[in-house]
């Protein structure tokens, strides 16, 4: 176990120097300005000059690599251009709506996902199968956007049950921030419910036809007892495997339901910083997702030694 | 008291159009259902916090260091200036007592200021603090620097004026000294850094707290020193009614639209036409049209590339169906004019100079001015961004209106971030398309009447024209001077001017008193309970 940890840290920390060189030069690559957005549509070319060489920016490509890495190995992600913040800062200040957003909708959809999912498999080919199914494609079809667009016009400008969007005003408490992000948790509960619901079933209709349910039931267990406890325990390890993707893909990948409700979440920020250029924040955010996407599937392949008992490292 | 206040608005609108007899109609039966349903005018509500949703999030919040408007925008609640416009865009005192004496043959203005105004800090304003900001704003701020080369000296002359001596003549000064974009922001002394991290002017409202992505948060400034003079415009008395103004962030147009409805916001900044019907219709919510808010141009590379040759510059301009790209841009021609005339016919700078060069999309006559341009056939490289929707419509329009008239086109679709550093490099393009608001001094914008501008336009014809506006002070001879500029525009085509285009916001039937101008602002705006 400890060799396959420190293997497994090994390994990241490779992953993770790889993503910094590649985020770093891709970044500075791509064409664009910080400086000339910074600066307006009034600014002339030395206006312009002069801003970037004020942020270290003429200087050349490797100088400006060997700066970053130096900082980061003290744990220093840089300061933005534009927020006028550090980016651990900036990034620590849309942790929170992150990571309640994430909560949320990995709720919903484990909650819509896994009970559908289960049902199908136990009513293979019956009506409920069908419609279970038929939602499932709508969900992975339906844009995010737009369905984030219907649940506000219904919601929010019609009934008026829940905010349009933001993230509540300055100074209010928890639950209202909270109730802010209902709306975008439920589009993306809903459109993520879709795969862990085609995932559940394909997991459970081939654990249901294992020898050892034929055994569990000859011994006359319950068919509760033969689905949720003999079969779905089995069938959880590759739903555990995408509900831990979904959730690190969420992390920063909200960013189309984060645009649209404003949330003040990191895919808005990686949006931003794309948009703007602001190289700091776009190194920064990029290479701490990653880094938890390595972390959770780290996280991931250690629960599977709590589900499956004859899983050994 | 609503219908009175949209009766001043809609005034306010005619009096820059020239259509004053409808707004004075309306103002006067506005005023004569409030008298009749209730008695006194009362001034709006005091009390309470508006949302004010914005395009984005501001680039940064120092007021000189961006000429982006929603910069601006924000800003001048915060920071004042020495001087502003007024509701019909002339040049009125702000913090400056009055308007300059000037002297020496327009090359010495002497800017008394006012007394007892106080920044948001208690301190009580002086010449140190002015001459500190304006040294600021021409040091470092684009638009600074452009004036900082007309300027010789700038000095106190005792606390409470200050002097500024020219190199020769420059008439659009005062403009430069009024305009909240990239504006000369009057700041405390001590608060003066590179960068900007403490932000305390004397504006009605203190900046209190920046979350990005969430709000900017300004509170009202209770020690305020308002002008004495009715309000007009951005000029005159103002008073924070607001206890808070928190402005939003909302790059989504419809989430806009939609929290405009819902209620949630107050106000909404630059909205989809296509949503002004839905807001027209709506209880709780007015659209406002800014007519006219900007005008799209098309910036032609006069240093490299077959644009070089003006003859085909004019080509290009003949080919052009101008009304054709505003209508792709803007759809209903409620939201565009098709002008020629860069100025509206009530303002000093109106004239027809030229106009007959108007795009009308002449393919023949194109055509023929191409062959006799002995055009190589090197495609027109067209930059373009899909930001603004309505730029790539119009880039999608003159191609087509190109190919018509013999060019060939290369149309390139780039992010704007790209568009506005590939735009410095003469050799990667040799038309783009972007857009300015409609400002009230000539030289002001677009950047292409200045030097150095991309398009690099320079030509004896241009300095001839520029020299003689910008040295005359009488407004009546600069009008006639203008159309000598807008003709050499015309003859010269370093730019195309496509026309004038409208701007929808929304505001909640809540909010009271507010006036809608260019640059939104909410003093002497309040919300009803």
């Amino acid at each position: 176990m400890t060799r396959y940890l420190a293997s497994r840290f090994a390994g990241m920390a490779v992953v993770m120097l790889l993503v910094a060189t590649l985020v770093f030069f891709i970044t500075r690559l791509a064409p664009g300005d910080p400086a000339a957005v910074m600066l307006g549509e009034q600014a002339s070319a030395a206006d312009i000059a002069q801003l970037r060489a004020s942020y270290g920016l003429d200087k050349p490509l490797p100088v400006q690599f060997a700066y970053w890495l130096k900082e980061l190995a003290r744990g220093n992600l840089g300061q933005s251009i534009f927020l006028q913040r550090p980016v651990t800062q900036a990034l620590w200040e849309r942790a929170e709506p992150t990571l309640f957003l994430t909560l949320f909708s990995i709720a919903i959809a484990a909650l819509i996902g896994v009970p559908c999912g289960i049902v199908s498999a136990v009513w293979r080919g019956r009506a409920i199968d069908q419609v279970f199914s038929g939602f499932a494609m709508l969900g992975a079809s339906i844009p995010s956007f737009w369905f984030g667009l219907i649940l506000m016009q219904i919601f929010a400008v019609a009934l008026g049950w829940f905010p349009v969007a933001g993230y509540g005003d300055p100074g209010v408490p928890l639950a209202d921030r909270l109730h802010h992000l209902v709306l975008p948790a439920i589009v993306l509960g809903v459109v993520n419910s879709a795969l862990i619901l085609r995932f559940t079933r394909a997991s459970m209709l081939d654990v249901l036809g294992e020898d050892h349910i034929r055994t569990a039931r000859a011994k006359g267990a319950s068919e509760p007892r033969v689905i949720l406890h003999h079969a779905l325990r089995n069938a959880l390890i590759p739903v555990l495997t995408v509900l831990g993707l979904t959730f690190a893909l969420l992390v920063g990948g909200a960013i189309v339901t984060e645009t649209v409700f404003g949330l003040p979440g990191i895919g808005n920020l990686v949006v931003s910083a794309v948009l703007r250029r602001d190289y700091p924040v776009i190194q920064g955010a990029l290479l701490v997702i990653a880094g938890l996407y390595v972390l959770i599937n780290l996280a991931v392949d250690l629960l599977y030694l709590v589900v499956d008992p004859r899983v050994t490292y | 008291m609503l219908r009175i206040a949209t009766g001043f608005a809609s005034l306010r609108r005619a009096l820059r159009t020239g259509r004053t007899g409808p707004a004075v109609a309306s103002i006067v039966v506005s005023a004569a259902i409030a008298l009749a349903a209730g008695g006194a005018l009362a001034a709006p509500p005091k009390g309470g916090a508006a949302n004010i949703a914005m395009i984005g999030e501001p680039q940064t919040l120092d007021p000189m260091a961006s000429t982006a408007d929603l910069v601006g925008t924000i800003m001048l609640h915060v920071y004042e200036l020495l001087y502003t416009f007024d509701a019909n865009w002339n040049v009125a005192p702000m913090l400056a007592e009055s308007l300059p004496a000037i002297s020496n043959g327009g090359v010495v203005y002497t800017i008394p200021l006012r007394k007892g105004v106080k920044f948001h800090n208690g301190h009580e304003m002086s010449s140190d603090d002015v001459l500190a900001s304006l040294k600021r704003w021409m040091d470092t701020a684009p638009r600074g620097k452009a004036v900082g080369k007309e300027v010789k000296s700038l000095e106190a002359k005792g606390p409470n004026a200050i002097v500024i001596t020219l190199n020769r003549p420059y008439a659009p000064l005062l403009a430069h000294l009024a305009l909240p974009n990239g504006f000369a922001a009057i700041m405390a002394k001590d608060s003066i850094a590179t960068p900007l991290t403490q932000f305390v002017g004397t504006g009605p409202y203190m900046f209190k707290e920046r979350k990005p992505d969430q709000y900017v948060q300004l509170v009202r400034f209770d020690g305020y020193s308002a002008r004495s003079e009715p309000a007009s415009g951005y000029a005159g008395k103002r008073e924070a009614l607001l206890d808070e103004l928190r402005f939003i962030p909302v790059p989504n147009a419809n989430t806009r639209v939609e929290g405009s409805l819902s209620g949630q916001y107050h106000f909404a900044d630059l909205l989809p036409v296509e949503s002004y019907a839905r807001l027209e219709s709506a209880a709780n919510v007015k659209p406002v049209l800014t007519a006219p808010f900007g005008f799209p141009y098309l910036v032609l590379n006069t240093k490299q590339g077959p644009l070089t040759n003006v003859a085909l510059r004019q080509a290009v301009q003949a080919g052009l169906n101008d009304a054709d790209m505003l209508g792709a841009g803007f759809g209903d021609p409620k939201f565009y004019s098709a002008d020629a005339n860069h100025y509206a016919k009530n303002t000093p700078f109106y004239s027809t100079a030229g106009t007959d060069q108007y795009g009308k999309g002449d393919a023949k006559k194109a055509a023929a001015m191409i062959a006799a341009a002995k055009y190589d056939g090197t495609p027109i490289k067209i930059l373009t961004s899909q930001q603004y929707d309505f730029h790539y419509r119009i880039a999608l329009v003159m191609a087509e209106n190109l190919k018509a008239a013999g060019f060939k086109t290369d149309m390139q679709v780039v992010d704007w971030s790209t568009l506005i550093q590939r735009r410095n490099d003469p050799a990667l393009w040799d038309i783009y398309i972007t857009h300015s608001a409609v400002l009230p001094e000539p030289t002001l914008t677009p950047p292409q009447l200045g030097d150095g501008a991309p398009g690099w336009w320079s030509s004896p014809a241009k300095d001839a024209a520029l020299a003689a506006f910008n040295a005359e002070s009488d407004a009546k001879k600069r009008g006639a001077l203008w159309g000598n500029i807008q003709s050499v525009v015309y003859a010269e085509v370093p730019y195309i001017r496509v026309g004038n285009f409208n701007s929808v916001t929304a505001r909640s039937t809540k909010l009271e008193g507010y006036v809608a101008m260019p640059w939104p602002f909410f003093w002497n705006t309040g919300l009803q309970k």
